[in-house]
């Protein structure tokens, strides 16, 4: 743990010697969000409604998605560039070190990028909640947590997962990661709205679903089946493990470029 | 002229050895049509909106999805790269046109995205019902728009790349430019839902070019003046970015300094 954050203070100080690049970075993950609140509240200025969910309810949604994706940016940005070390056989640095090769690969580089969505998803999460009618009991916010550090999981187990697939595909760069990455923009809106195969892949297959609607349907008391939004904390068990094992398999397969 | 015929080539040969990666691509526009379809569809069904039926807005957004599509094989990434690794001067030596040459190789592509855009606007219709053409003359201008739009993106995207001569960090550029454009376009919403005062800024924005005016001109909620107005307007656009981006090119070359040959 002590050693992860060492490692992460190291690019964060090397990033910190170009400020501008910081800068440009942050002020664009901002304003992608700032699009999308100007989109929604565009959209439920005609609609009070949709299925069900308010316009403070679908921001929560988006908000959930944000800072998950921050944490996943800001403390495992690493598993991006694994794609491009399995292709370089750069990979065999860390498999030489006493420390986990997956905590190594993930710590390979910081993306502060993270950190201004993890901000605005925090305030979004925030102002969705101050809208609802939550009656707050300590076991809630106590579940709300719980709920929260799950879809972070989810995200994060998610991403290590497909970019594992690489040891399989051989291309050098995240591509297919990527792709499964903007199929997650899906979980934003009410699952709902989306005919039964797409609500199988979001919440079964690659279960974005949980990182947003579940918990929140559950949270705000909000459409037909909140009891699912319980079993976030298993999913997220569940695609840790799936992830921990594909990762394994993975490095099995692993073929150095010979160094 | 044949360099630049063979850098188109080029494109597509690499574009069409690379399949996998080519329809990856493809999924954030796709997501996004079908996130949108999947709301509209919900919101249209009891009422029509701002003059928005059902069949009108899944046009729409199929239109939005053909000009998301369009001029997005090997572009900006590949000559990020070479910017910011110095493998630009190479291109400075070759005897074509450095905007020329980029143009060619972003029309290598086009082929292959219109095939791509034709089957899955086909797999929409034919799942989703049929959608209605416009009369005669708004179908030829809906066209001549959609044909400025290569152009126009073409710009927008390479007038961006260039800021690599001035920062480290192309992805910041990009997300920005990806935020602006899917928002100012109307490939987000369609602009008459935004409020007033920035529906007029994206209106006369170069960016309204890329998917609200061949949008509307399909729809026939603009036709007559309006409509000439509009591509007018678009191509008024084009004009402005292909000489402007002349001079960011001049300004950009005064600050390369390449390590090593």
């Amino acid at each position: 743990m002590r050693l992860y954050l060492r490692l992460l203070g190291a690019h964060f100080r090397s990033m910190m010697e170009y400020e501008t690049d910081f800068l440009i970075l942050a002020a664009a993950t901002v304003l992608m969000q700032v699009v999308n609140i100007v989109f929604l509240s565009a959209l439920f200025a005609k609609v009070p409604v949709l299925n069900g969910w308010t316009f403070w309810s679908v921001l929560m949604m988006f908000g959930a998605v944000a800072l998950a994706e921050g944490v996943g940016s800001l403390f495992f940005d690493g598993m991006w560039s694994l794609a491009w070390q399995i292709n370089r056989g750069e990979l065999d640095y860390f498999l030489v070190r006493p420390y986990p090769v997956a905590l190594q690969v993930s710590s390979a580089a910081l993306g502060i990028n993270g950190l201004s969505n993890i901000v605005t998803g925090g305030l979004m999460i925030a102002a969705g909640l101050a809208h609802s009618a939550v009656d707050w009991t300590p076991w809630r916010v106590a579940l709300a947590v719980l709920l929260l550090l799950s879809s972070v999981v989810i995200k994060v187990s998610i991403n290590l997962a497909t970019n594992a697939v690489c040891f399989w595909l051989n291309s050098p760069s995240p591509m297919f990661a990527f792709a499964m990455h903007q199929v997650g923009d899906l979980a934003r809106f009410p699952l709902s709205i989306y005919p039964v195969a797409l609500k199988a892949v979001l919440g079964v297959v690659l279960p974005f679903a949980f990182i947003s609607f579940f918990p929140i349907a559950y949270l705000l008391d909000t459409g037909s089946s909140q009891w699912v939004g319980l079993l976030t904390p298993v999913a997220a068990v569940y695609c840790a493990a799936v992830a921990a094992l594909i990762f394994r398999r993975g490095l099995r397969r692993y073929e150095s470029a010979g160094n | 002229m044949r360099g630049y015929r063979a850098l188109a080539r080029a494109t597509a040969r690499a574009a069409l050895a690379y399949r996998f990666s080519l329809l990856l691509g493809m999924v954030a526009v796709l997501v996004q049509l079908v996130a949108l379809l999947a709301v509209w569809h919900v919101i249209l069904e009891q009422s029509p909106m701002n003059g928005f039926t059902w069949p009108q807005m899944r046009a729409y957004l199929l239109v939005a999805f053909a000009a998301g599509t369009v001029v997005s094989i090997l572009g900006d990434f590949r000559m990020a790269f070479r910017i910011l690794d110095g493998d630009v001067a190479l291109d400075l030596v070759k005897p074509v046109d450095y905007q020329k040459a980029r143009l060619a190789e972003s029309l290598g592509g086009l082929w292959i995205e219109l095939a791509l855009i034709s089957l899955v606007v086909g797999v929409t219709l034919a799942v989703t019902g049929g959608v209605d053409l416009p009369p005669g003359p708004g179908l030829a201008l809906f066209a001549a728009s959609m044909l400025i739009l290569v152009p126009l993106k073409f710009l927008i995207v390479y007038v961006s790349t260039l800021a690599c001569f001035w920062t480290q960090n192309f992805m910041g550029v990009q997300w920005a430019r990806l935020a602006v454009v899917n928002l100012f376009s109307g490939a987000l919403i369609p602009l008459v839902f935004l409020p007033g005062w920035l529906a007029t800024v994206a209106q006369w924005s170069p960016f309204a070019g890329l998917t609200s005016t061949p949008a509307l001109i399909f729809l026939g909620q603009v036709d007559g003046r309006e409509a000439l107005q509009l591509v007018a307007v678009q191509l008024g656009w084009v004009l402005v970015l292909w000489f402007g981006a002349r001079l960011v090119w001049r300004a950009a070359l005064r600050r390369l300094t390449v390590n090593g040959g």
